[in-house]
């Protein structure tokens, strides 16, 4: 898999569900696909005559530059989904995230004040689940995403069970 | 101004502040309210007794709804005596009767509420726990864990300072509100609460003759105050007095290229505004003192509002000290910190001042301000370490600074951006003309994460970013070289892991050994330099480390 230089050497990073990108293009779409049809109404207006203001350039680079980002993000779904990996340490758990602004965060298991499981409709859909993280700080917006539903099932309970063990006031 | 502060007993150990709180022997506070009174927190108060708050403090806090009575039903009568007209109109005298008994009615219910809502408020202090019973429609219990302590707040706004009332806030790790707000306990009552929970807190044995009686408020050592004129003087020189001069300059260019005259209007707003917020700073830095005892930091602070802070060893999550340019003439420095539960205080403005540690500063303020909040620099040499973050530039006092191929993204601050870990500490050090210094207990960290943008990966740069509660300190080591901070990241992992380890109790008197004088370590005289620590100080990763001091913990608990 693709590690970046900030993480840290010899670790095995646990992978994500493949089935996870059909979350992440569900969501696209919805976010997406409904900003560059909204894009593209002037341009409707403007080619059936009913507006006169945005000339028709204005009309079509607008959304052919929403287009375009909408279909950079899409291209780069199936790579974002497989950059993201967790790995259970000793005393904490490293999660690393992105291709282009990377970020490998370590949260230790004492400092762990309690663990969610999130499901959304779609991710119920394919069984999966997404697991948060809280500590005493908000920074630390700990995500494991796209889980298989035993697997985070799994970390949970391995978590609350590490975290009891090694539980740290604040 | 009253110092309301406890004072040390003319009978008490003063020298030894530990001893001080254990020994029986140790005056207490005498029970000025006698032991009839029902809600004093007497020598005679048993265990999981209920007491109420002050019979007045309804009133004083619900005085604007008796003033917007009064204002109502008053208004008419007044504006009709001053125009000369008869108070009462003849179609009106008919219904007058009906209006009093109106109003009357709706004063008796406000009344009435402000007895019931005193009535159902009550607090006990008993069994680790600290309880608030309020609400007589909607109840609400609440019961807060007292060695879950963060901070406590003595707090005295001007309305309550003239009746002698005080609000008791105590602190837990909860960011949203205070855990317990007790409003308004006599002043002599605050402090005596506030002396029993730090005291049960702490784990100090209790007397066994009485064992719920009030403990002793334990002895304070003052380490600095900032006179008014430095604090005036910080105002002027403050960013936000730049800004008003550059605006106000900028207005007079304006108004002379446009020869528009109504252009100073828009200011006075703005004006209205500058003043208001000078005025909170005045008010809210006004007569600063920090002192330091064995319950923790006090701070006291005010000029109509007082408060007074106490903040626990080792309940400081990360400091922040820092220097606007126009201070640097002056050697002037000023602290924050964070501290959890400060962070969601509804108020900014209380919120900025409840989290400054100190307003201004100078140099050996800092260093004193410094050895308080880590007793243990886990240096050899802390001042040169903490000097050097201060205003260091590359490798001074052991910093690892950017690399000289990243540079270009920080053309100024390459020099000064760094880090530098003792063994109780993270520094980091970042800005060539805002300078700042923020420092990072190990056992506070919380969770810690590189980023790693695509230009920095270019310079092969990365960001270290310690996780800490909410407060006004973020602390980000920004553009460390790679390998520096992986180096880090395992580092600081790893430091993180052995103290939190050390840490083993939330009782601090078992945390502070015996023998360190915290009393001593804060003098003004002795700051973070003080030969004395470093020769205590012992390698972080001895196992020998903690057995006495946890033996103690345990015998306390």
């Amino acid at each position: 898999m693709h590690t970046g230089a900030i993480d840290p050497p010899g670790i095995i990073w646990q992978r994500v569900s493949p089935k996870y990108v059909t979350v992440r293009l569900v969501e696209w779409a919805l976010a997406n696909l409904i900003t560059v049809l909204l894009l593209s109404l002037p341009l409707v207006f403007v080619l059936l005559g009913v507006w006169a203001w945005p000339p028709l350039w204005l009309a079509v680079t607008v959304p052919a530059v929403a287009l375009v980002l909408a279909l950079w993000r899409l291209v780069l779904i199936p790579r974002q989904v497989r950059a993201i990996g967790y790995a259970e340490r000793d005393d904490d758990l490293l999660i690393r995230t992105g291709i282009f602004f990377q970020r490998t965060m370590a949260v230790p298991y004492g400092r762990m004040q309690y663990v969610d499981i999130g499901v959304g409709p779609v991710e119920r859909g394919l069984g999966l689940c997404t697991l948060k993280l809280h500590t005493a700080s908000p920074g630390t917006r700990a995500h494991i995403p796209g889980l298989p539903a035993a697997e985070g099932a799994r970390l949970r309970e391995q978590l609350a069970a590490r975290g009891e063990a090694r539980l740290a006031g604040l | 101004m009253r110092a309301e502060g406890p004072r040390p007993e003319p009978g008490a150990p003063s020298t030894a502040p530990a001893p001080a709180i254990t020994d029986p022997a140790a005056p207490r506070v005498a029970p000025a309210n006698g032991t009839a009174e029902p809600q004093g927190v007497a020598a005679s108060t048993a265990d999981g007794e209920w007491l109420r708050v002050h019979p007045a403090s309804p009133f004083v806090r619900g005085w604007v709804a008796l003033a917007a009575i009064g204002f109502f039903f008053g208004r008419d009568v007044f504006e009709r005596a001053l125009q000369g007209r008869p108070i009462l109109e003849d179609e009106f005298a008919g219904r007058a009767p009906w209006l009093l008994a109106g109003g009357g009615i709706i004063l008796a219910i406000a009344v009435l509420g402000f007895i019931l809502t005193w009535y159902f408020t009550k607090y006990q202090v008993s069994g680790g726990y600290v309880r608030v019973n309020t609400g007589f429609i909607f109840r609400q219990q609440r019961q807060a864990r007292l060695d879950r302590v963060q901070a406590i707040d003595i707090e005295q706004p001007l309305l309550a300072r003239i009746f002698g009332l005080a609000e008791l806030k105590f602190e837990v790790a909860d960011a949203g509100e205070s855990a317990v707000r007790l409003a308004y306990l006599t002043m002599e009552e605050a402090r005596q609460l506030r002396a029993t929970i730090l005291a049960r807190a702490a784990g100090v044995a209790v007397d066994p003759s009485r064992p719920d009686g009030p403990a002793p408020e334990a002895p304070e050592y003052p380490v600095l105050a900032v006179p008014p004129s430095r604090l005036i003087g910080s105002l002027l020189l403050s960013e936000q007095s730049v800004f008003v001069l550059l605006g106000g300059v900028a207005s007079v260019v304006l108004s002379a290229i446009t020869d528009n005259r109504g252009f100073y209007f828009y200011l006075i707003p703005a004006a209205l505004g500058l003043a208001a917020s000078y005025w909170n700073l005045f008010n809210k830095g006004y007569n600063f003192t920090a002192a330091i005892s064995p319950d923790g930091i006090r701070l006291r602070y005010g000029l109509l509002d007082t408060q007074a802070q106490t903040l626990p060893p080792g309940r400081i999550q990360a400091l922040k000290v820092g220097q606007p340019p126009l201070w640097r003439a002056l050697g002037w420095y000023r602290i924050q910190v964070n501290v959890a539960g400060y962070g969601g205080v509804e108020n900014a403005a209380e919120g900025s001042a409840r989290t400054t540690l100190l307003p201004v500063g100078r140099l050996e303020d800092v260093m004193a301000i410094l050895a308080l909040v880590l007793p243990d620099p886990g240096t050899a040499n802390p001042a040169d370490v903490f000097g050097a973050g201060l205003h260091g530039l590359d490798s001074d006092g052991g910093f690892v600074t950017t690399p000289r191929r990243a540079r270009l993204l920080a053309p100024l601050g390459w020099r000064r951006n760094g880090f530098a870990a003792t063994d109780t500490a993270l520094l980091i050090r970042s800005g060539r003309c805002w300078r700042e210094l923020v420092m990072v207990p190990h056992q506070r960290t919380q969770s810690l994460a590189l980023h790693q943008g695509p230009l920095a990966r270019r310079f092969r740069v990365a960001d270290l970013v310690l996780h800490t509660t909410v407060g006004p300190v973020t602390p980000r080591l920004r553009q460390a070289g790679e390998e520096q901070a992986l180096a880090l990241f395992d580092a600081q992992s790893a430091r993180a892991r052995l103290a939190r380890k050390r840490q083993t109790t939330e009782q601090w008197l078992a945390q502070v050994a015996p023998g360190t004088p915290l009393g001593d370590a804060g003098l003004p005289g002795k700051p973070a330099a003080g030969p004395e620590l470093a020769s205590e100080h012992q390698p972080a990763e001895g196992p020998a480390e903690t057995p006495i001091p946890t033996q103690k913990g345990q015998h306390h608990g």
